[in-house]
């Protein structure tokens, strides 16, 4: 097939390696704390159609002790069951009822619950999403319905023969850590749990300094700042302890298992990166994660999928957590072809060990990741959660800050730094194959 | 809040240019939606649609599949280009200062594609393998067992990606005939964002040799169901059993149509919603479930879709069945009406967020020959119709839904046995 050079890479501006990745149009983030410490930060985005409240709090499954696993995603699902002040459903209600919509999403490291309302409604959401989240009533009715849900959210989950592989791939190689362990907990300690022990994780992890309120929207109407003060954020306490996630202890190695159900096989690995504390880093797995498998002309993708033709996918994600970072590869293929898949990855990750990529490689990643970035921040949604994710967990910067740290890596700190973490040696790799 | 400024214009061969200036990010999103999809597959090429829409980002114009892949992804850009029942939607994101070497590639793509047969031969692998894959899924298979029930050997009776059989016979020469009728059927150009200077210029760079005829997607009848009703039960070895009840109703646009959105509204979003207090917040019997209803060109579908647990499969199912029953006898109440009202303004609000779904959703209603401002329209209508129009427009449309059922034989069993005995199939 003959290939063409695109006219425009002789162009001058092909030169200047990221033109236009600015976030100009996107302000500084606002940060205040409350006497109590808690932490509330705030974006002006005056064209947008809603506002996104969205409280972030650490406390995902990572802060389950013994006998605790699944309770912070259970309790997620109990605080839209009502407060002190608001019957079960009603917060929903209300929500809805004002044109808006609300969610909530559990993690490992921290859980959030966030609404979406047009701007003249957010003073009211405001003081209903806080109300809710810091009051929970735990009703023990309630408490034994909602388990039913979540039951049945396991069970929906477990007929998901990929994602019964994902658990395998992440329990066998972060063994004990939180990172291990299903954020849907087990079916006997999920019927083991009570209001009681639920009431006493929230308090022990809802706590002033381990949480944030991130706004973002048309503010220029609201006074956000005293009716936070006469809020449940403003009565909440500091932590007693200091509650930092556990280092990530991690486990190279392989598994083969055998799913029912499975129509294709799966190639899954793991490999373990620093935390999101050392965001420049995480940058660097970004674009070395997009260098890899995004997009046609990636390394794993061409030679995989477009070439050798082995491959239905293979992607390759960076997953960022507080206790190290993951890169989670997958590949589905016919079951005969998997041995030739895994020879392939590990062709690809040496030659990467070897063979320096190039420039391009790397303008054409950090574009992508730059763009990437870029159109998250397009939604009120996408910016309330990156601010509060972020300050959540202290990192103050502003939203250009990523673009200029995607700037600092060329290929030589990447070979240097990066590349040989993602050898093939230091992966954990499960083989699924139908059973 | 500022609000986008709209501009209307005709390219040269006839297709109808939409642009949105809207201020924010210097962010451009396009899309191209060419009526067809399909539900206009040849008989004998089910999948050829999608098929084709996976081979027209392999090449076209002076650019070989790679040229074209280094050059949208060298600039970090999105373009992706698929088919769905009722078309084909090209769609392209891109940094603003990016426009002027990415747009041309939109009408170079669907006028002057390559169709190189060691391309397609890939393609179509991989819309194989996925076929394939989805059996994983059981909300696929009772998805895909529910559309038989529904269409049949009709045009919506098949997943956009094909049927096996056929898909393995569909090569160049087909897709050459079908490459030679996009956008015949009527085509519509969407722009959202930062809107480039002289951007009439820049779609049809490349394509001055073979100028691109055709013209707005005009207001058509789509393709029917069946509207009789049926069980099918399709065994698999999982925890939960998947329900889906569901029928077919009436194309996006007519009045019954926005009747049903209102209804859609009430019972399937939030968590305020009819089904998910009454099957979820009050019997516990799911976590997920909710109201299936696309915007189509021909006879919609209106599903419920639930799972749930084995043992529960006859609870479940009673309780679908009775929320269905409840439909065709009890009208909404004001209370009811008004929220669901609310969600249906809502929802329109927080659509309209980023340029991608601003360009999205205009190409969608101009792609189905209604006007622009349709979206603003039904908003007023919406206001205007009464509990006794939704429940009217349920009793016309809603009677004889089919009930598709993928799980163990035991919990199939017990559905069965619930759906031969209910009021709702006699």
């Amino acid at each position: 097939m003959r290939s063409i050079l695109p006219a425009e890479w002789r162009d001058k501006r092909a030169a200047n390696p990221l033109p236009g990745l600015i976030t100009a149009s996107l302000p500084e983030p606002q940060r205040a704390q409350l006497s109590n410490g808690a932490t509330v930060v705030q974006l002006d985005l005056p064209d947008a159609p809603v506002v996104c409240l969205d409280f972030w709090c650490r406390a995902g499954s990572g802060e389950e002790g013994a006998g605790e696993s699944g309770l912070a995603h259970f309790l997620e699902h109990m605080v839209f069951k009502g407060s002190q002040q608001l019957e079960a459903g009603e917060f929903d209600l209300r929500i809805e009822a004002l044109g808006g919509n609300s969610n909530a999403a559990t993690g490992f490291d921290d859980v959030h619950y966030h609404v979406l309302v047009p701007a003249a409604a957010a003073s009211e959401s405001l003081a209903l999403l806080l109300d809710l989240v810091l009051q929970p009533r735990l009703d023990p009715d309630d408490f034994s319905l909602e388990r039913q849900v979540v039951l049945e959210e396991l069970a929906q989950s477990e007929d998901q023969p990929e994602e019964v592989a994902f658990q395998q791939l992440l329990q066998r190689s972060c063994g004990d850590h939180a990172y291990g362990r299903p954020i849907l907990g087990s079916r006997q300690a999920l019927m083991d749990h009570s209001p009681q022990s639920m009431g006493a994780f929230h308090q022990r992890s809802y706590r002033s300094d381990r949480c944030c309120l991130s706004i973002a929207g048309p503010l220029a109407s609201l006074a956000i700042q005293e009716q936070l003060e006469h809020s449940p954020l403003a009565q909440l306490r500091p932590a007693e302890a200091g509650g930092e996630p556990q280092p990530l202890t991690f486990q190279a190695g392989e598994h083969r298992m055998e799913l029912p159900r499975l129509e294709a096989a799966r190639l899954l690995m793991a490999w373990p990166l620093p935390g999101a504390a050392d965001q420049k880093t995480v940058l660097g797995g970004d674009l070395l994660t997009t260098l890899l498998a995004e997009g046609r002309r990636s390394r794993l993708v061409e030679r995989l999928r477009e070439q050798l033709r082995l491959v239905e996918s293979i992607d390759l994600d960076l997953n960022v957590l507080e206790s190290g970072c993951l890169v989670l590869l997958e590949a589905v293929c016919d079951p005969d072809q998997l041995p030739a898949v895994r020879r392939e990855v590990d062709s690809v990750l040496r030659e990467l060990q070897d063979v320096d990529p190039s420039n391009a490689e790397l303008e054409r990643a950090k574009r992508l990741v730059g763009n990437g970035y870029r159109f998250s921040l397009e939604a009120p949604g996408g910016v309330a959660a990156m601010v509060g994710n972020s300050t959540l967990w202290g990192r103050h910067h502003n939203l250009q800050a990523p673009l200029d740290w995607l700037e600092e890596w060329d290929v030589k700190r990447l070979a240097r730094d990066l590349i040989p973490a993602l050898s093939p040696e230091r992966a954990f790799c499960l083989e699924a194959v139908p059973a | 809040m500022s609000h986008a400024a709209v501009e209307q214009r005709e390219l040269e061969g006839g297709c109808p240019l939409w642009l949105i200036q809207r201020p924010g990010p210097e962010i451009l999103s396009a899309k191209l939606w060419l009526r067809g999809g399909s539900s206009a597959d040849p008989s004998g090429q089910r999948g050829a649609a999608q098929l084709l829409a996976g081979v027209l980002s392999r090449g076209c114009g002076a650019l070989s599949g790679d040229a074209l892949a280094d050059l949208v992804e060298g600039r970090g850009a999105g373009l992706r280009c698929e088919a769905s029942e009722d078309g084909t939607l090209l769609s392209l994101k891109c940094a603003s200062e990016d426009a002027p070497l990415l747009l041309p590639l939109l009408l170079q793509m669907v006028s002057t594609p390559w169709l190189v047969e060691d391309q397609i031969a890939l393609e179509r692998q991989l819309n194989l393998q996925t076929l394939q894959r989805q059996k994983e899924d059981p909300f696929q298979v009772a998805h895909d067992q529910l559309r038989h029930q529904l269409y049949g050997a009709g045009a919506y009776g098949h997943d956009p990606l094909g049927v096996e059989s056929d898909l393995e016979r569909i090569g160049a020469e087909q897709l050459q005939q079908q490459a030679h009728q996009l956008g015949q059927m009527g085509a519509v150009m969407v722009l959202a964002g930062r809107i480039p200077h002289a951007v009439n210029g820049l779609l049809l760079e490349g394509v001055e040799q073979q100028r691109w005829l055709c013209s707005a997607p005009p207001r058509a009848p789509g393709p029917k169901g069946l509207k009789q009703s049926s069980l099918r039960s399709s065994r698999d070895d999982t925890e939960q059993l998947v329900m889906m009840l569901g029928t077919t109703t009436t194309p996006l646009g007519t009045r019954e149509a926005l009747a049903l959105r209102l209804l859609h509204c009430h019972l399937g979003i939030g968590m305020s919603s009819r089904l998910f207090i009454a099957l979820r917040e009050e019997h516990g019997l799911a976590y997920d479930v909710g109201v299936h209803y696309p915007a189509r060109l021909g006879d919609a579908p209106f599903v419920f879709h639930l799972s749930s647990s084995s043992d529960r499969a006859r609870e479940a199912c009673d309780e679908l069945l009775n929320e269905w029953m409840r439909l065709l006898e009890t009208p909404l109440s004001a209370d009811e009406m008004a929220l669901a009202l609310a969600k249906f303004r809502g929802q329109e609000a927080l659509g309209r967020q980023t340029g991608s779904q601003l360009a999205d959703r205009h190409a969608l209603v101009l792609g189905h020959g209604l006007p622009f401002d349709f979206a603003d329209r039904s908003l007023r209508e919406a206001a205007e119709l009464t509990p006794h129009d939704l429940h009217a427009a349920a009793v016309k449309l809603l009677s004889q839904p089919s009930l598709s059922l993928c799980g163990p034989a035991s919990a199939i069993a017990a559905a069965e046995a619930v759906w031969s005995t209910h009021p709702l199939n006699r």
